[in-house]
């Protein structure tokens, strides 16, 4: 119980400084979002002091001294009030991040799990079957898939399943005549626009924990207690299952937090290519448009997603491994 | 007491007999390398309820036999030839799990290093109900009962049952192993070395039990062992082994009067009686560090709990470390528990040239002290200087500087070794980061260092991986490592107590010829 407790203090602390981090460096940046507005109108003829004014208002230039915006801030951040997005003025950045999450939660969380889940398997049977095809076809196989650039798998398959038979749709979340809700048409063309997508994180992540499981496992096997096990008769399951394998994923568990943290900021690439309204899309259109509110909005997500995956998997680790409780 | 006739070819088929082999042969045949024999046709007979013993040096083939008569010899070794009768059915050859319901009621192992056969992640009682849940012979509702019986049995309290095995010692984990192994209430337990990894008064408890235990349960027993010693005192039949085969077999009390082979004699006279060392306990003069291994012993006899200092004096001069009042205090293992004080006011002076043998029995402390004067450990209060410098208050690059002066020697040579490097790897690394050397010339000087430690030829060793050492070997090798950077302070923390007897003296000789060399 202290250990959770101390995880909980530790990830609030840790929190709390991302988002003062989170605070501090936009205002150590030279320029302000105002300015970058009137630079751009500049361009189209003189700007008026009074229209500058009106910018600033629009945009809710801070006021007061340091402590005050940092408490207003703090305050923004409890509310989920992020300001109005430039990009997609005047829609809010809460409502815009609330739109994609759900699809970058889903598609990319739900697979990362699913890559993880199936990866550690075939791992733990590579290893248990050393030496076998059930060892060499996933290991080969899996590494031969991870050593393509993502976005060149994406690339194949697209044109493949997408262009040339024309399985699945090439971009999007939903059909374009699809009204989100909880409806069987919406839902079926969400699936069937998250499978492509799908496969190729499928695909090019699957490698990395089969051949991480299989490694730390085959460690495993030659630990002093899997022979004691096999000595006194244990079932080969059990013995692979429940000494083998439950030791040698711990291991993999850091990784894994790592990659559930990274779910929500690293999914730029495939939801650039498939076109995919996601968090990453929604990234890289804030950072091409400069779109500051948005911007911060996300980084400050990203971390706190980053953080909270990392508190989960210590958690886990505390309920795993009993060595670490003390 | 009677020697049971082994030259014959047919198995032994009386009632009398549990377990019968004949002509049996293990090869190893590692990947990409000449197999070799490890145990070459070898034929006995063990009598229900007899318990004998298997002595034979480190590579003797001992323990492959050991394995092999469990049948859990892995890859790459292999049974090659022979027969193994238990109670009549031969079980070299049957198998996976008809092998895997024979361990009921059958053949149970306890391995040697009793300290890592216990799954870290598992309670104690989850280990019991794992093999009564395998074999479903205890039935479900009184699996409890069960476990708390076996664990009493080896004198451990119920509560052990709730624990994880990392939070019980060496000796405890080890009881906990033979009481799993007594669990699936065999017939024959082979004991492979079950003490070894333990210190002198817990090895001596240990042995006890098991000798309790096995006239109490009446099964048959093998223990394997280096060290004759704790066979002759245990068992009333030994086996000597030797490069694979068995050069003798007969009563106990025989082997240690009247020993026929040649083998057995030379092993004898390595063996000398613990309790003779503790009379010569206070000759230091002429037995120096030698005597660390006897002096543990002696500490069995006359057991303290404070850690004991033993200093002498020999020459040289260069710089001293010295102890003043030293203490460690750890923090709690659990809330609500006592502060673990592990040293309490220590002071001694080690001289430049001299050695110094720390003695007590394990938990008094005698690592501690070694690890705060390399620094790992900061004192708790006191202080530790060397030469001018105070060792708690080092900061990272002058723990550097003390680390090339300072060099420690661990416990156990296959932990204290990297296994994915080769030796050349391992003596490359101080070789470059203390003494400046690049290229050609360090690894002249590991080769160098190799020859030191009496590891030839060089270049062979050098290319070795650390599994493919012996003990004795990996602990040279442990000892070339902390020679690398020419220190002026080499600390051996129990360096021989994971080896048997002969190396055990090589070992110790050879740290002793360092000594006088280098000071």
């Amino acid at each position: 119980m202290t250990y959770a407790l101390r995880k909980v203090g530790l990830l609030i602390l840790t929190l709390w400084a991302a988002i003062t981090l989170n605070f501090v460096l936009p205002r150590l940046m030279p320029g302000s979002p105002a300015d970058a507005a009137v630079a751009k109108l500049s361009q189209n003829g003189p700007v008026t002091a009074a229209t500058r004014k009106a910018i600033e208002i629009q945009l809710g230039v801070p006021n007061g001294n340091l402590i005050e915006q940092y408490g207003q801030y703090l305050k923004q951040v409890v509310t989920l009030h992020f300001g109005v997005s430039y990009t997609f003025y005047p829609q809010p950045v809460a409502e815009l991040v609330g739109q994609a999450l759900p699809y970058t939660l889903i598609l990319v969380g739900l697979v990362t799990i699913i890559a993880f889940v199936c990866g550690t398997l075939l791992g733990v049977l590579a290893a248990w079957k050393r030496g076998t095809w059930l060892d060499s076809l996933p290991t080969l196989g899996g590494s031969f898939a991870s050593a393509f650039p993502y976005f060149w798998t994406a690339l194949l398959l697209l044109f493949f399943l997408g262009y040339v038979f024309k399985i699945f749709p090439t971009s999007g979340a939903y059909g374009v005549t699809n009204v989100p809700g909880f409806n069987g048409d919406f839902l079926g063309s969400a699936v069937n626009h998250a499978i492509l997508p799908a496969i190729t994180i499928l695909i090019t992540s699957l490698g990395g924990w089969i051949l991480g499981m299989r490694n730390t496992m085959i460690s495993t096997l030659g630990d002093d207690y899997v022979t004691f096990a096999e000595a006194n008769g244990l079932k080969p399951r059990t013995v692979a299952i429940r000494y083998a394998a439950r030791n040698a994923i711990l291991p993999n568990l850091t990784s894994f937090g790592l990659a559930l943290g990274g779910v929500v900021g690293g999914s730029v690439l495939v939801e650039t290519v498939f076109g995919y309204p996601g968090i990453g899309y929604l990234l890289l259109k804030a950072v091409t448009n400069q779109d500051y509110p948005l911007m911060q909005a996300l980084f400050l997500m990203i971390t706190v997603s980053v953080l909270l995956a990392n508190f989960l998997v210590d958690i886990l680790y505390g309920v795993l491994d009993p060595r670490t409780r003390k | 007491m009677t020697i049971t006739e082994t030259t014959q070819d047919a198995p032994a088929t009386s009632p009398d007999i549990l377990l019968s082999v004949r002509d049996l042969s293990v090869v190893y045949e590692p990947r990409g390398a000449e197999p070799t024999s490890a145990v070459e046709n070898v034929s006995f007979d063990l009598r229900r309820g007899e318990f004998v013993g298997l002595v034979g040096e480190s590579g003797s083939g001992k323990s492959t036999l050991g394995f092999a008569l469990t049948r859990l010899a892995k890859p790459p070794a292999r049974i090659s030839n022979g027969r193994i009768l238990f109670d009549g059915k031969d079980i070299a050859s049957i198998d996976a799990e008809a092998l895997r319901e024979q361990r009921q009621g059958g053949f149970a192992m306890v391995l040697q290093s009793g300290m890592n056969a216990l799954n870290p992640v598992r309670s104690i009682r989850h280990h019991f109900f794992d093999v009564f849940k395998a074999h479903g012979h205890v039935p479900h509702d009184r699996r409890e009962e069960r476990a708390r019986e076996l664990i009493g049995k080896v004198e451990l309290p119920a509560a052990t049952l709730d624990r994880f095995p990392g939070e019980l010692s060496g000796g405890m984990r080890q009881r906990v192993s033979i009481a799993l192994a007594l669990s699936l209430e065999p017939q024959l337990m082979v004991f492979d070395e079950p003490t070894t990894a333990l210190d002198v008064l817990v090895q001596h408890a240990v042995m006890n039990t098991i000798r309790e235990l096995q006239k109490a349960e009446n099964f048959t027993a093998v223990l394997i062992s280096h060290d004759l010693g704790i066979v002759l005192e245990a068992t009333e039949r030994v086996l000597v082994m030797h490069e694979g085969v068995i050069v003798e077999d007969g009563p106990s009390s025989e082997i240690l009067n009247a020993p026929t082979a040649e083998y057995t004699k030379m092993l004898l006279s390595h063996y000398a009686d613990p309790r003779a060392e503790v009379v010569s306990l206070p000759g230091f003069e002429d037995r120096r560090l030698r005597q660390a291994a006897g002096e543990a012993r002696s500490a069995a006899a006359a057991p303290e709990h404070a850690p004991t200092v033993v200093t002498r004096s020999v020459s040289v001069a260069q710089e001293s470390i010295v102890v003043s009042h030293v203490s460690k205090t750890y923090p709690p293992p659990r809330r609500g528990e006592q502060p673990v004080r592990a040293v309490r006011d220590v002071s001694f002076t080690l001289e430049p040239g001299q050695s110094l043998a720390l003695v007590g029995q394990s938990g008094s402390g005698k690592s501690t002290i070694a690890k705060m004067i390399t620094g790992v450990e900061k004192p708790s209060e006191g202080s530790i200087t060397f030469g001018g410098l105070d060792v708690a208050k080092l900061g990272r690059g002058k723990l550097r500087d003390l680390h090339r002066n300072v060099q420690m020697v661990f416990q156990d040579p296959y932990a204290a070794l990297n296994p994915l490097h080769t030796v050349e790897y391992t003596l490359m690394r101080p070789v470059v980061n203390f003494t400046g050397l690049k290229g050609q010339d360090a690894r002249r000087r590991v080769l160098e260092l190799l020859e030191t430690v009496g590891l030839t030829p060089v270049e062979q060793f050098a290319a070795k991986l650390p599994h493919q050492l012996s003990g004795g070997q990996g602990q040279r090798v442990v000892i070339a490592r902390a020679l690398a950077c020419d220190p002026q302070v080499i600390i051996a923390d129990e360096p021989v107590s994971m080896l048997d007897v002969s190396l055990r003296a090589g070992v110790l000789a050879l740290l002793e010829d360092l000594r006088e060399k280098w000071g």
